[in-house]
């Protein structure tokens, strides 16, 4: 461009570039970007994508801050290194501009130091860890990376920054236990009926469940949000339920209370319960399966033949409920522990169900729920007339049940204590009508703890009992993983997280590898947990995102050596030794899966892959990712393993070799980004295409996406199970309870007991157990009162800063406070009369361990005993946001082994008083 | 009383408030496409809240410039700067308009903003506000032009408004709901004809005789 030419504002060079946006878990959606002169201007949807991306080529409003986020004058644009060797919030680092060559080499020699000693401290604990942000974001960015992390080998991931653990944590794991279902969405295309219980899908659901539900929405489905405030999802729901907050599992007890005990078995899907669930399995009185003597396997009452067989008898009638009779039968317990039984009177697995909820009247919901009974048994009603029993769908010359109904489940409900009751009456109210994993009903989007990823119904073998093959955490005498192995323990107290390397470690209880580093439990006999020796930290903050952040980030100061892929300072890279400046999302080419593999709503109509591409010249200094793990394995002498990782297919889509064709790197042109992604890309169409077509990096530069149709007969997972004779785990949960049980045992051998009330949730049938009383007693014994503390604090999310780690962007600042409370402390408006707060006041909320504050939202649409604060704010570094005051339930919910359930996990909930900040100050 | 007769064309907007969830993209959008300051909205969504709880509404209504076929920002203009064209598009005149913020106070649906002087993001410009800052904007009345530069577009090239996103404005193209669309009321066959044909629908304070061109979608079929 002439000097002329600049002056003038002239355009002399203009292209729009096809990319993709992944900030939140909700993608990838697919975007272009306008490139004027060689500056992106502009973010608009991409059509070309319109008939593929469910969402019609169109990304949400986060997308349209990254032109703001590639320009921000506050980024990081050279490595930097600390200067200040005391570490602490009060302490200014010191960053300090150093080269690439400074800040690479000084990481290699600490690799090749760490390497001689071993990659396995004396703690048995690896001496690296990372961290990365949401729920696998990060890896849509950080290139080559994983490569390098696996040819380093061990790595703790063990530090979370709220996923793994403020994630639906407990949807996940038994998720993926009873469905392969690491995410469980409604099948919104078909679903006519939705109970959505803190489901905020208009939220966190991303494009593709906005244009799902409005269609829905149009064409008469109801959706019910049972949630204490008129979220935006609530807002746009037929009906809106107040509920009390975290009594969720009492309102679904009741639903299944009135379809089990007052329409029963025969207004039920029975050919669902007796052929693909374990309802006909007979229990003996002490809980466990009834088996054949000789065999093991559990029994079940042949209705044809009036005999009792062993479940997979061909050609058999088994009996969904009733008592039956039983002439030989054993159990098997915890450690393989055998009981023999004789004419003993086995009841299904169904009628125990039956009895067991008895007592969950709608009526004794109400008292706990703060709803009226007959709302509560309307709603069982409505959904069971609309599971439309006996009807069907064809898809693709296939005929399926149709099942249009769907309960759904939002984060903290179905993480923490409760969630476990939460997830398990979910997923038997779709067992009940046949909408498990059926057309119209729920389903599961992708695997995680089980593999492969990208398609969840080769995950499915069979197993033990008739079920799907599982890989959990051994729990016997000699197989329990006495010493843990990584710092969140997740081996050694989970079971059920399983062994699936990175992901089930980063699914453990990450709060534990953050509270054990300052101070162990009582009867603690491992040996105390070390610092890691160098921890990586990309695109993640867990100094504001995980909770009692200020406690966290002091613990993070006391690791010795931390780098930080940053973009910009802040509140946990303010802890960092060295700062390296990334290509962000507009900079960088990275190929990457897209349908099928993804969370929440992505089941698409196609299968392929798409391009996020390098549409600008990287700002300053700021590297490639894939270059800088080539040049991290080149310099710490792991360029072999890195290249050996890079073929395998790590960080692509399919190995870059395979029968048929060869784009396998060498340890050179490893080193070349766009080598590796033209390799990358070529390598998946060719696997994708079956050999037909092979396209380049040039090619997807232009095209952007790669796709092949998906037939929706791929979304469900029940005709898998159908074609392996194989049952769903439920409606009771024998293995569980046996898993339980065995860990018990490991652990009491071992005299651990700090982990006893978490074996508590591990039942064959739960039980209502005060959930939000957990919260009240840890308050109290904290030294708290409830007088003190009346409101509970909820925290709930915005589309303009879900888990996107945009809060340094002053555009979606901008928008968001175009809703009411977006960037508040929202709370009922009598209830502020009461306190004497008005709108925009600043208030002051505080719990037992500290306080945060903001500007009062006074609003009609919630509760008034429930205060709620949307986002994760209440920075203090991060340029732009820190210099607002927003307050953050992360600051004052605490870290803490009692408010940990068996799973792991946590919720944003605490109790707190809430006052005029003047008031605060003059007290 | 209309202050325009005889359109061969009116462009109008449909916006079917069943689907819209407040997600602001259009605001987001609008603010890329038109480069316009931080703290200007052309185009915004409103979180409406009615009703006492437990029974508690809470709606979401896009608003910006309704291109009335009546302005009163037009008729108090005293420069002339504003003005309504034959396809209903209202538009400002940056040359002419002095300013003096009289259509500020006249319009009913606060559509209009005046900068006088260069607000950016983070306080210093960017390379991206610095490409495409518009000294011409500062001290005159802006609003939503329904992204006049794409529907003149559409006259050279035939394409039509609402149906290709290259001649639609920027607000439509990104709504992910689907709630937003564009075209040509006078043609009965277009899009939002149609769509309004069968479906029940109002348009905001039409009892102040502004005839505005953005009409709310509240029940019925679509198209």
């Amino acid at each position: 461009m002439s000097a002329a030419d600049k002056a003038s504002g002239a355009v002399t060079s203009a292209k729009s570039v096809p990319s993709f946006c992944y900030n939140c878990v909700s993608g990838p959606d697919f975007l272009r970007v306008k490139v004027e002169n060689g500056i992106a201007t502009e973010i608009g949807p991409n059509f070309d994508g319109d008939r593929i991306h469910p969402a019609r080529g169109r990304p949400c409003v986060k997308a349209y801050g990254l032109v703001q986020k590639t320009y921000n004058p506050n980024r990081i644009l050279t490595p930097m290194k600390r200067t200040n060797p005391k570490k602490g919030m009060k302490e200014d680092p010191g960053f300090t501009p150093i080269s690439w060559d400074e800040a690479l080499d000084t990481i290699a020699e600490k690799l090749k130091a760490i390497r001689a000693k071993g990659v396995i401290d004396e703690a048995g604990l690896p001496r690296i860890a990372a961290s990365f942000g949401h729920g696998g974001t990060p890896s849509n960015y950080m290139g080559t990376l994983p490569a390098f992390l696996a040819a380093w080998g061990p790595v703790d991931y063990s530090f979370g920054s709220g996923q793994g653990v403020k994630c639906v944590h407990s949807e996940h794991l038994y998720g993926e236990f009873w469905h392969r279902a690491f995410t469980v969405s409604a099948d919104t295309p078909h679903t006519r009926y939705n109970i959505s219980f803190g489901a905020n899908v208009e939220v966190t659901g991303g494009p593709t469940a906005v244009i799902r539900h409005a269609d829905a929405r149009i064409r008469g489905y109801k959706r019910v949000q049972v949630e204490p405030s008129l979220t935006i999802t609530a807002a746009c729901s037929a009906e809106w339920v107040p509920i009390r907050p975290k009594t969720d599992p009492a309102f679904m007890f009741a639903l299944i209370h009135v379809l089990v005990r007052e329409h029963g078995v025969e207004k039920l899907d029975i050919p669902f319960l007796r052929d693909r669930t374990a309802s006909p399995y007979l229990l003996a009185p002490n809980g466990l399966y009834l088996r054949d003597p000789d065999t093991s396997k559990p029994l079940l009452f042949d209705e044809a033949s009036g005999r009792v067989v062993a479940h997979d008898t061909p050609d058999v009638r088994p009996a969904v409920a009733g008592r039956h009779k039983v002439a030989r039968a054993i159990t098997v317990d915890a450690d393989a522990a055998r009981q023999e039984f004789a004419d003993v009177e086995g009841r299904t697995a169904y009628q125990a169900l039956v009895d067991h909820m008895e007592r969950y009247t709608p009526e004794w919901a109400s008292q706990i729920c703060d709803v009226p009974a007959d709302t509560i048994r309307r709603i069982a009603n409505e959904y069971l007339e609309a599971a439309s029993i006996g009807e069907t769908i064809e898809i693709d010359g296939v005929t399926l049940p149709l099942r249009p109904v769907a309960v759904t489940l939002g984060k903290s409900v179905n993480n923490g204590w409760g969630a476990f009751e939460c997830c398990w009456a979910r997923t038997v109210l779709a067992m009940l009508v046949g909408a498990l994993e059926n057309p119209g009903g729920i389903l599961g989007t992708t695997v995680r703890i089980n593999k492969p990823q990208e398609n969840r119904h080769m995950s499915v073998k069979p197993g033990d009992d008739g079920f799907m093959i599982q890989y959990f955490n051994p729990t016997g005498p000699n197989s329990w993983e006495a010493q843990p192995t990584t710092r969140n323990l997740h081996r050694t107290m989970v079971p059920i997280v399983g062994r699936n390397g990175g992901w089930s470690q980063a699914l453990g209880p990450t709060q534990l590898a953050w509270m054990f580093q300052e101070e162990t439990p009582e009867g603690w006999n491992w040996p105390k947990p070390t610092y890691p020796e160098l921890w990586f930290v990309y695109r993640s903050n867990p100094a504001i995102s995980f909770w009692e952040t200020r406690r966290l980030a002091e613990a993070a100061a006391k690791f010795p050596f931390m780098v930080a892929f940053a973009y910009t300072v802040d509140e946990t890279n303010y802890m960092a030794d060295l700062l390296l400046p990334e290509a962000t999302d507009l900079e960088s080419n990275q190929l990457i899966r897209m349908g099928q593999t993804k969370y929440m709503e992505h089941f698409w109509d196609h299968i392929g892959v798409v391009l996020r591409q390098k549409a600008v010249e990287p700002q300053g200094e700021a590297r490639d990712f894939s270059w800088i793990a080539a040049e991290l394995a080149r310099r710490s002498g792991l360029i072999d393993g890195y290249v050996a990782q890079l073929n395998r297919g790590i960080s692509g889509v399919s190995p870059l070799k395979g029968e048929t064709y060869d784009f396998a790197l060498d340890a050179q042109s490893a080193l070349d980004p766009d080598k590796v992604w033209d390799a990358v890309c070529k390598a998946a169409t060719v696997t994708l295409s079956q050999g037909k077509e092979c396209h380049g990096l040039d090619w997807f530069k232009e095209h952007g996406f790669y796709a092949i149709p998906q037939s929706r007969l791929g979304w469900y997972l029940t005709p898998t199970l159908e074609k392996q004779g194989l049952r769903y785990e439920l409606p009771y949960q024998e293995r569980l309870l046996r898993l339980g049980r065995e860990l018990g045992n490991r652990l009491h051998e071992n005299e651990i007991h700090w982990w006893d009330e978490q074996l508590t949730e591990y039942v064959g049938l739960p039980d209502w157990h005060d959930v939000p009383g957990r919260w009240e007693r840890a308050l109290v014994n904290a030294g708290g009162s409830l007088e003190e503390f009346p409101f509970w604090l909820l925290a709930t999310k915005s589309m303009q800063y879900h888990s996107g780690g945009n809060a340094a962007i002053a555009l979606m600042d901008e928008v968001s406070e175009n809703l009411h409370g977006a960037t508040g402390v929202i709370i009922n408006d009598k209830t502020a009369e009461k306190l004497g707060i008005g709108e925009n006041d600043r208030v002051e909320v505080r719990s037992h361990i500290g306080a945060t504050y903001g500007r009062a939202a006074l609003v009609k649409g919630v509760r008034p005993d429930t205060i709620v604060i949307i986002g994760q704010f209440d920075h203090w570094a991060t340029p732009y946001i820190k210099d607002t005051e927003r307050a953050s339930l992360n600051t004052i919910a605490p870290m803490s082994v009692e408010l940990t359930d068996a799973t792991g996990s946590g919720a944003d909930i605490v109790r707190v008083a809430i006052r005029r900040a003047d008031k605060a100050a003059a007290a | 009383m209309s202050a325009q007769v005889n359109q061969d064309k009116r462009y109008v907007m449909a916006i079917d408030l069943r689907r819209c969830v407040g997600c602001q993209t259009c605001t987001a959008a609008c603010k890329n496409a038109n480069a316009t300051p931080p703290g200007v909205q052309w185009r915004r969504v409103l979180d409406i809240e009615t009703g006492e709880f437990p029974d508690v509404q809470r709606t979401f209504m896009p608003v910006g410039c309704m291109h009335c076929a009546n302005p009163p920002c037009m008729h108090v203009c005293p420069t002339t700067a504003t003005k309504l064209r034959a396809d209903g598009l209202v538009t400002i005149d940056y040359d002419i308009c002095i300013g003096c913020a009289n259509c500020v106070m006249a319009c009913p649906y606060d559509a209009r903003s005046i900068q006088h002087i260069a607000k950016y993001a983070y306080g210093v410009p960017m390379k991206s506000e610095e490409a495409r800052f518009e000294p011409e904007r500062l001290g005159v009345a802006t609003k939503c032009t329904f992204c006049k530069d794409r529907i003149d577009l559409a006259a050279k090239t035939g394409q039509t408004p609402g149906v290709d996103p290259e001649v639609t404005p920027a607000c439509v193209n990104s709504c992910i709901s689907d709630a937003m669309h564009f075209g040509d009321i006078k043609d009965p066959n277009s899009n939002v004809s149609k769509l309004l044909a069968k479906t029940e629908h109002f348009r905001m304070h039409e009892e102040l005789g502004t005839d505005p061109s953005i009409y709310y979608i509240l029940d019925g079929e679509e198209a």
